[in-house]
């Protein structure tokens, strides 16, 4: 059995299964595509205010402390690893837990930050700046809450028996969750760090 | 080219999982249709509302206008109308032509035409159907809010669409219905990708595809990819409306800290400009595949076809910027844009040139399908030339937001997508219902059809190219639009003309799903491989998994004996 679930690990599949692994990746990477060009206009908005103002910031406002973004793109960078490690071996949940728990982590630290810039007295109408941070961190977050009830779907139930869809489950589920750690770090560097 | 083989899965036998909630793309093919008609109705009740008032200013709508407008003696109130014409435009783009011509004919057409059993995720396709349903119910709710409905125009630009413009909840509904009606046809986009590239039947290389298919191919392409432009706009407007963000709300642009209400009209015209397309390349492909079929001939140039649509697909993305000539954009951009726009007119010169080379000689069959398909022929040839007009600057800057506008994208996107979505209806009724619609019944729809809407569309753009503006609730209190009120009226009489034709199909297409003579299995006698199975097309459509061996429009060879098609599961005679 155990020696099955490597084979099985190592993506030694038949031939059926292949091409059950290629359709569920065309679905996933056209699915990754659809939510990129929501991700990307977002950012094209972002890119016209910012490259049409004479000063960024504007209205003086200055930008948030960089302490707990940095500390949201540490969690979810890790969390992209410890998924990796995770689909290294399916069977082994372990990995899958600390990226759930990494994952609750950036939640954390989101709220954390929303929470600051609240008791700074930056709210969503202070401005285009505050919109913007505001407004996509909360997107972004949605599909993070999104993604992580797919990880405790994983955890729950899908893994229960370990076979092809399973695995093709998890590597789907663990293309989404990449996506979004690469969502997160591009908006972490322009919005944040630039 | 099938990368596995479905299983045949037993037919699901409750009511609920034969009829409501069915994985059966036949069955999703089939609600999205009754979905997109029932809405076709709704859209033309609001279309005729909108030219009785433009026809007889201050005369109550009749029959059910003193119902539907108590409080003025059954005229239609000027805030009522901009909501119609919101909904109109709305319902018409998203819940009538994307349902019929991608839900239903996507639906139906593409496992079908490449031998499969099925789409590649039937869960998706369910979930995408039910999507649809929750948004149009969510559209349909905020006609009852305390404000009504959206009237901020299809487009919804802000500041009109702004708490400013529209203070009720009515337009933060319709925000929200077309997010969620975006999900739904992106959904159904990944799908209908997925299971051309994977799905196709052994031998079906991508120019063995019909047209329809590449049509249908083309247009999900464009939905996954700017269907997402049109939701993060929204969303952003969204969060304008509920959680006060600045997007959208004006200002001197970013150098006061607040929003840029022209940003949502870039938005929207990125995603809008594709739209125009993803709408009417279904249309193009069942038009290009009827078009051989009735000529009993191959499709003149079909990979020239498919190329074309394909070029045209991929300029269809950098051309929005035609819709925007009259707000402040540079000049420079408009030349490019104009440019950009006017290459479009090479791709679509050559189908065109092909979808009558295809007719050229051939033995025509005036069938009401071949009908409905030649009408689309003539209407795309005058909506297609009439935008050039308004491709180009110097002319654009007069006719920006008149008639003229209107009358042509009616050509292009109601008259050819209709005509089109008729002509797909009345060619695959029979491998729907395995019955007959009655050609008669049929033929008189289409030349009524065909008369109103010629009427309609041409009026419009003549009073358009007199001045009057859209949009406008009574022109006629502006003194030099006063000569055009018999021209409106005129309009107006085609409309009704052209409204009442269509209870012709309404009462062949039901009369003939229980009661038409039933349908044998290659009624039209084609080859492809949607008429090599028995109809209506059985659970699970191919027994045996089809081999294809030659293209979809092998017609007249002199090799082939007693016919003169050949089922493209056969060797090329």
């Amino acid at each position: 059995m155990a020696e099955a679930m490597t084979n099985l690990a190592t993506k030694n599949l038949s031939e059926s299964d292949q091409g059950k692994e290629i359709v569920s990746s065309i679905g996933m990477i056209v699915a990754l595509i659809s939510f990129g060009m929501l991700f990307a206009t977002l950012m094209m908005g972002f890119a016209m205010f910012r490259f049409t103002a004479p000063v960024w910031p504007p209205d003086g406002m200055v930008k948030p402390s960089l302490f707990l973004p940095s500390l949201s793109t540490l969690c979810i960078f890790l969390s992209s690893l410890s998924y990796i490690w995770f689909e290294k071996n399916i069977a082994n949940k372990k990995g899958l837990i600390l990226t759930i728990v990494l994952g609750l982590g950036f939640m954390f630290m989101q709220s954390l930050l929303w929470h600051q810039l609240r008791s700074q007295g930056i709210f969503t109408s202070s401005g285009i700046f505050p919109s913007i941070i505001y407004a996509f961190t909360w997107i972004h977050a949605i599909h993070i809450m999104a993604a992580l009830g797919l990880l405790f779907w994983l955890l729950f139930f899908a893994l229960n028996k370990i076979n092809t869809k399973a695995l093709l489950l998890a590597s789907s589920v663990g293309k989404f969750w990449h996506f979004l750690g690469i969502v997160w770090f591009i908006m972490f560097l322009t919005i944040f760090v630039l | 080219m099938a990368f596995f083989e479905q299983h045949i899965h037993d037919a699901p036998t409750t009511f609920l999982s034969k009829y409501v909630f069915s994985f059966d793309h036949k069955v999703i093919a089939k609600q999205f249709l009754w979905y997109g008609i029932a809405f076709l109705g709704l859209g033309g009740m609001m279309a005729m509302m909108i030219r009785w008032t433009l026809a007889f200013p201050g005369e109550p709508f009749p029959i059910v206008g003193h119902f539907l407008f108590p409080n003025t003696n059954g005229v239609v109130p000027p805030d009522t109308y901009a909501m119609l014409f919101t909904l109109h435009g709305t319902i018409m783009i998203f819940y009538a032509i994307t349902p019929i011509l991608i839900g239903a004919f996507g639906n139906f057409c593409i496992p079908l035409m490449i031998g499969a059993r099925d789409m590649v995720f039937p869960t998706l396709n369910m979930l995408s159907f039910w999507l649809a349903v929750l948004s149009a119910v969510i559209l349909l709710a905020s006609l009852f809010t305390p404000l009504g409905a959206a009237a901020g125009g299809w487009v919804s630009y802000p500041t009109l669409s702004t708490l400013i413009g529209s203070p009720g909840v009515g337009q933060t509904l319709w925000c929200l219905a077309i997010f969620v009606l975006g999900a739904s046809s992106t959904m159904g986009a990944i799908n209908y990708i997925a299971t051309i590239i994977t799905l196709r039947a052994p031998g079906m290389g991508y120019f063995d595809m019909p047209l329809t298919v590449w049509g249908l191919w083309l247009t999900a392409i464009l939905n996954a990819l700017f269907l997402p432009v049109l939701g993060a706009g929204v969303l952003l407007l969204m969060f304008d409306r509920v959680f006060g963000t600045t997007f959208f709300l004006a200002g001197a642009a970013a150098t006061t800290g607040s929003g840029d209400p022209v940003l949502f009209q870039h938005v929207f015209w990125i995603f809008g400009h594709p739209e125009v397309y993803i709408l009417i390349l279904p249309a193009w492909g069942i038009v290009s595949d009827l078009l051989s079929f009735f000529s009993r001939k191959p499709a003149f140039g079909a990979k020239a076809t498919a190329l074309s649509m394909t070029s045209i697909t991929v300029l269809s993305t950098v051309v929005y910027g035609h819709h925007m000539y009259t707000t402040q954009m540079s000049p420079l951009l408009t030349q490019s844009f104009m440019m950009l726009t006017m290459v479009i007119s090479i791709p679509s010169a050559i189908f065109f040139a092909n979808w009558l080379g295809t007719l050229w000689k051939g033995s025509i069959r005036l069938a009401t399908p071949m009908l409905f398909a030649l009408g689309v022929v003539f209407v795309f040839g005058l909506g297609g030339l009439t935008g050039l007009y308004l491709a180009t600057v110097s002319t654009d800057l007069y006719l920006h937001d008149t008639y003229f506008v209107v009358g042509h994208f009616h050509y292009t996107m109601a008259a050819s997508v209709l005509l089109g979505g008729f002509a797909g209806t009345y060619f695959w009724f029979p491998k729907m219902f395995g019955r007959m619609l009655n050609e008669r019944l049929g033929k008189i729809h289409f030349w009524i059809s065909m008369i109103g809407l010629n009427g309609v569309f041409m009026g419009m753009m003549v009073v358009g190219y007199a001045g009057m503006h859209r949009r406008i609730y009574n022109p006629f209190v502006y003194e030099f639009l006063h000569k055009l009120i018999p021209l409106n009226m005129f309009i107006t009489y085609s409309a009704i003309f052209m409204g009442f034709g269509q209870l012709f199909f309404v009462y062949n297409f039901v009369y003939s799903i229980w009661n038409g003579p039933k349908a044998t299995q290659n009624p039209w006698e084609v080859g492809t491989l949607e008429w090599t199975i028995p109809s209506p097309a059985p659970h699970y459509n191919f027994d045996v998994i089809p081999v294809v061996k030659c293209g979809p429009h092998e017609f007249a060879n002199p090799n082939l004996k007693g016919r003169d098609f050949q089922y493209q599961t056969e060797e090329l005679a």
